[in-house]
């Protein structure tokens, strides 16, 4: 391979990864702004700048298809940073539209991994997104604000402003507030000085108490020529007291505007602060803006590397600890050095682990984009709710988690959530709910997928698996849990019809595979007619953990400091019973405690069979303590844990007392007990 | 094991495909794709692990990398053999997992004529279900192992 490929390579996958990242940008924004319903000012430059540098790296990059389409993308929101207030005359179609154009360069993305690139054809949608332009263009040529409420009639033409600068705003007080005329007149005294001119409808409503009922009914208009911007004139109001409602008047529509609103913006006071002011902050996620951290992309591989390196740094420092050349020397001042050298290693192993992590918030945040689609397409309505985003994994684990969530949530809105009229006839809420819950438990991570939908149907899925041919015993030898675990079987489906979306019945199993891939399992829950929750287990393997190291026979194992309770040696046998089935149990301060040999539980053969001769040693579990017996122990050490390698999953080791596997400092592999899966004897 | 990638990489490019590892099992001559050998190791201690099939003997720290590994002769249903300083184990690259296969002797590299490969024969106990084709070299026969038969078991269990 020439230099020439390397280069042309790493040119391209830097253009992938950050296009990929501006798109999830994209996406988030536009589906805040959707659900807001309007586009805040810093959020129409980000899509416009988003746009802009797609457009030209794809350029650079030779990508026409790409970098033409973002042209037309950044063409519209060109327009809509100089007049936002034009969003109106789109709103509609635009977010469809610009989602459209989202799809179309990821699908690009995609295309550019293969071998050969072959450039899709966005003509379609840049036609439509030149006419959302014409329609913006075709607007009076006035700037900024609501410069053609010159041609809305409005009978009560007290307004003498005039000109194309000049705004309207519609303000209500609270019911019962009393004294309205009074009030408008002080609002209007507020306002005053930040504008060059002002008059209100009604002019002068001090003068006359009468003007208390028009305004009660009518509302109280001020017209004015904001100095500055109208953003401050707002905020004025905004801070004012009794107020219930306020509303910019824009063009045609609104002359009549009432609080109760008939466009996307004349909404009550709270959510004024989206529309035109900077919002201070969002309802929904701040991804979008917020503070810019300072970011820089590093090559994975280079991470690994580090990752071992300090592995290897941390055994070392093991190695040298517990040596045994020092082992019957007081040696204070290299003690006091060993120590700081220890803070030193422990903190630089956090920082590493932790710069593989990635918080689970950016996977999350894709399935927000899924059931958006899926719900127009589908007909169906259902809210996503997250929990644990801020969750922190490996990034290994988080690429392998995105595609098994995504197709579980498509799942979730195919099969499970129901169409409104199906839900409100069986009693539920018209809107269906997916949650997505993530949660750090020590050792792993737990991930739930659960909806409110119609749940599994046992029968309907063992006649299925019984029609596939895939049951392995009689259909009554079945439980329920064993039934919903039918579905992860290939070429399984219930679906007649093969969608868009599923039906192929290559979805579930493909999902287990691809979290057996990191360690995880999965398992599912149901009732008919309320629900189904996934839940997903994925170890976090990648750890540093302090252990025990003990040998039995030649074999080394190691025990997790944290469940150790303490070690001792037997003295009097007399302390064994032993049971009719052979098992062993120690008596302890009156509690008895079963003892686990492993030299049995792993067939070893040259280990210490006298109880007397080795080591006890009492851990807990989470079924309760027991005694696990070996021939000595070795020392406490610092161990990486290393999982096994994927070729031996079938085994399970897992689930038979071993977690994982760590190198020795000289060399030898010790296996990674686990506490609570260790069979006892 | 990078510096090995990338050079059987670049050796794949150079027609890598007619070349064969043999090794021998008894006084049977096996054969591997080169293209998929890693390297070969002299025969080293082994971590046992007790809840695995018969043929996988443990497990192998590979410069930081831990790889199971496994007993030809086993796998063949051959009676085991004692390990000697000839035994080496041969480290395959299966569809990315990195594997170790120990086997009696490593005998050399074959470089063969497509002409000279020919279908396998339809005797043989176990080791029929492993062979993709058998060459003759001077008289003597090699029977040329196919990865994916030869580790189908387990491979039919995974995600590829």
């Amino acid at each position: 391979m020439s230099n020439d490929d390397f280069g042309m390579d790493s040119l391209l996958e830097t253009f992938i990864h950050e296009t990929d990242e501006m798109l999830e940008q994209l996406d988030e924004i536009l589906l805040d702004s959707e659900r807001a319903g309007s586009i805040s000012e810093d959020n129409i430059n980000s899509i416009f700048r988003i746009t802009h540098t797609i457009k030209g790296s794809a350029a650079m990059m030779s990508y026409n298809s790409i970098s033409v389409l973002a042209h037309s993308v950044e063409d519209v929101f060109f327009i809509l940073r100089e007049s936002p207030s034009k969003l109106s005359l789109i709103f509609n179609t635009i977010f469809d539209l610009v989602f459209k154009a989202s799809d179309f360069f990821k699908a690009e993305l995609e295309k550019l991994q293969d071998e050969e690139y072959i450039e899709g054809d966005p003509s379609e949608l840049i036609n439509q997104l030149k006419q959302q332009i014409s329609i913006l263009k075709d607007e009076a040529p006035s700037k900024e604000q609501t410069g053609s409420e010159s041609s809305t009639v409005n009978s009560e033409t007290d307004n003498e402003l005039t000109g194309n600068d000049v705004s309207k705003i519609l303000v209500f007080f609270d019911n019962d507030c009393a004294m309205e005329n009074i009030r408008a007149f002080m609002l209007l005294n507020q306002v005053k000085p930040f504008c060059n001119e002002v008059s209100s409808i009604p002019k002068n409503p001090e003068n006359d108490p009468d003007n208390a009922n028009k305004i009660i009914q009518d509302g109280f208009t001020i017209i004015c020529k904001p100095t500055n911007s109208i953003d401050e004139v707002l905020s004025v109001i905004e801070s004012s007291f009794n107020i219930k409602s306020y509303e910019l008047l824009h063009t045609d529509s609104d002359a009549n505007g009432s609080p109760e609103g008939q466009n996307p913006k004349s909404t009550p006071k709270d959510s004024k602060e989206e529309q035109n002011i900077k919002p201070t902050g969002k309802k929904f996620s701040s991804n979008a803006k917020g503070v810019k951290q300072s970011l820089i992309s590093v090559n994975l591989s280079k991470l690994d590397i580090l990752m071992d390196l300090v592995g290897e740094i941390v055994t070392a420092e093991s190695m040298i600890t517990n040596n045994p050349d020092l082992k019957d020397l007081h040696l204070e001042s290299f003690s006091k050095s060993i120590r700081e050298l220890r803070k030193l290693t422990d903190e630089l192993q956090d920082i590493v682990m932790s710069i593989r992590m990635v918080p689970l918030q950016g996977t999350f945040h894709k399935m927000d984009r899924i059931v958006r689609d899926m719900s127009k397409k589908l007909g169906k309505k259902a809210d996503l709710i997250m929990e644990g985003g801020d969750t922190e994994v490996d990034k290994t684990i988080n690429d392998a988690i995105v595609d098994p969530l995504m197709h579980m949530i498509r799942n979730s809105m195919d099969h499970a959530i129901e169409t409104p009229e199906e839900r409100i006839a069986v009693g539920k809420s018209e809107v269906g709910t997916v949650k997505l819950v993530a949660k750090n438990t020590g050792g792993e991570i737990r991930i739930t997928v659960s909806d409110d939908g119609c749940g599994l149907d046992p029968e309907k899925l063992l006649k299925k698996a019984s029609d596939n041919g895939i049951l392995t015993k009689p259909e009554s030898a079945y439980t329920d849990k064993e039934i919903y675990q039918l579905i992860m079987l290939p070429g399984f489906s219930t679906n007649s019809n093969v969608t868009e979306y599923s039906g192929r019945g290559v979805g579930m199993d493909v999902v287990r595979k691809n979290l057996e891939q990191v360690g995880g399992t999965i398992s599912i829950d149901s009732e008919k007619g309320i629900g189904t929750t996934f839940t997903i287990k994925i170890p976090l393997t990648l750890a540093i953990v302090d252990g025990m190291n003990i040998s039995v026979g030649d074999s080394v194992f190691t025990i997790p400091i944290t469940a150790i309770r303490q070690s001792f040696k037997v003295t009097d046998s007399s302390q064994i019973t032993i049971n009719t089935d052979g098992s062993e149990m120690i008596v302890m301060r009156g509690e008895c405690y079963p003892i686990t040999r492993l030299c049995n539980v792993f067939d070893i053969d040259n280990g210490i069979n006298d109880i007397t001769e080795g080591i006890m040693l009492q851990v807990d579990s989470n079924k309760g303590g027991y005694c696990i017996f070996a021939d000595e122990l070795l020392g406490e050490y610092q161990i990486v844990v290393k999982p096994f390698p994927i070729y031996l999953n079938k085994f399970d080791l897992k689930n038979q007392g071993l977690s994982g596997c760590s190198i020795l400092g000289n060399g030898s592999i010790s296996l990674i007990l686990d506490v609570n899966t260790l069979k006892k004897n | 094991m990078t510096e090995t990638d990338i050079q059987t990489k670049q050796t794949q490019s150079n027609g890598l495909d007619n070349k064969y590892l043999i090794f021998l099992i008894d006084d049977t001559m096996y054969s591997f794709p080169l293209a998929s050998a890693l390297e070969i190791l002299t025969m080293q201690p082994i971590t046992k692990l007790p809840m695995v099939s018969s043929d996988i003997k443990g497990i192998i720290n590979l410069r930081g990398k831990v790889i199971p590994v496994l007993d030809v002769r086993q796998k063949l249903g051959l009676p085991e053999k004692e390990y000697d300083s000839k035994t080496s184990i041969i480290v395959l690259d299966i569809h990315g997992m990195h594997i170790g296969l120990i086997v009696d002797i490593v005998s050399d590299v074959m470089l063969v004529k497509s002409e000279n490969i020919i279908p396998p024969p339809k005797k043989t106990a176990e080791s029929r279900n492993y062979i993709s084709s058998v060459t003759h070299i001077d008289d003597k026969i090699v029977l040329n192992l196919d990865c994916d038969l030869f580790f189908n078991e387990e491979l039919k269990m995974l995600v590829k």
